[in-house]
């Protein structure tokens, strides 16, 4: 016999859960049996609809995650421009900025020390 | 005439190519208080993947020429189209012009002809119940 917890307000039994969410599973899929069958498969009546417009490849049609970001990247675009010029993705390139820079500190404090 | 094979309602899809506006106004005008076709179940829609019938307007300009092919193949068998205005029957005052491929006809089959400039919305009302009466028939052939 499975207990029913009680949290004040709510309850929760895993077995009424169960029998309600089988219940809109039924309800969801009468409603998904109302469709129309009688399309023709392997057509352009299975095809997305975009308003007339050929349908690009899943691919080309696909907006990327960083797109957010379009209108700060257009605005800032001289600054990116320039300082992912150095960003090559190259570790030897990395590591000489680091010596340079650590040469530059050395010798930055050698003077003022 | 009862509908006895063709039963659910009839949704339509109205295509627009390259038509003045006028005959697009007269469909809205079918879907107002005065005339409110959606109580006989006749209802406009978004997609042409729902719908029965296209409505067409507008005398299909050549940019136009692949959209409605591509419209009409999109919809779902069995469907008719209806043509609404001059310029879709026979280019209107649009006839002969360098940017046109039209009328409609020349670009798809077309079951139902419905003349004005623009068409007075009950003449729209009545060329989608013979298009109905023709689906009927359709439907009745195919059982």
């Amino acid at each position: 016999m499975t207990a029913i917890l009680e949290f004040g307000y709510v309850f929760w039994n895993p077995i009424i859960w169960l029998v309600a969410f089988v219940v809109v599973l039924v309800i969801v899929f009468f409603f998904r049996r109302q469709g129309r069958q009688d399309y023709k498969k392997d057509t352009a009546q299975a095809q997305i609809f975009l308003c007339g417009e050929e349908v690009p490849e899943a691919e080309q049609r696909h907006i990327r995650a960083d797109n957010i970001y379009w209108g700060l990247f257009e605005t800032l675009k001289g600054y990116y421009d320039q300082v992912l010029r150095p960003h090559t993705g190259i570790v030897n390139d990395y590591i000489l900025w680091f010596v340079a820079v650590m040469a530059i500190s050395a010798v930055i404090i050698l003077i003022a020390g | 005439m009862s509908l006895k094979a063709f039963k659910r309602a009839l949704w339509v899809y109205h295509l627009n190519t390259g038509s003045c506006n006028g005959c697009d106004i007269e469909i809205l005008a079918v879907l107002t208080p005065r005339y409110d076709v959606e109580r006989f179940g006749i209802k406009l829609v978004g997609s042409p993947r729902h719908a029965d019938v296209l409505l067409v307007t507008g005398p299909v300009v050549r940019q136009m020429v692949s959209r409605v092919r591509r419209i009409y193949e999109q919809t779902p068998d069995p469907k008719l189209v209806i043509v609404v205005g001059s310029c879709g029957i026979e280019g209107g005052v649009f006839y002969e012009s360098y940017s046109l491929a039209g009328p409609v006809d020349q670009i798809i089959p077309v079951d139902v002809y419905v003349p004005g400039c623009p068409p007075r919305p009950e003449a729209v009302i009545e060329a989608v119940v013979k298009a109905w009466v023709k689906l009927e028939k359709a439907e009745q052939g195919v059982r």
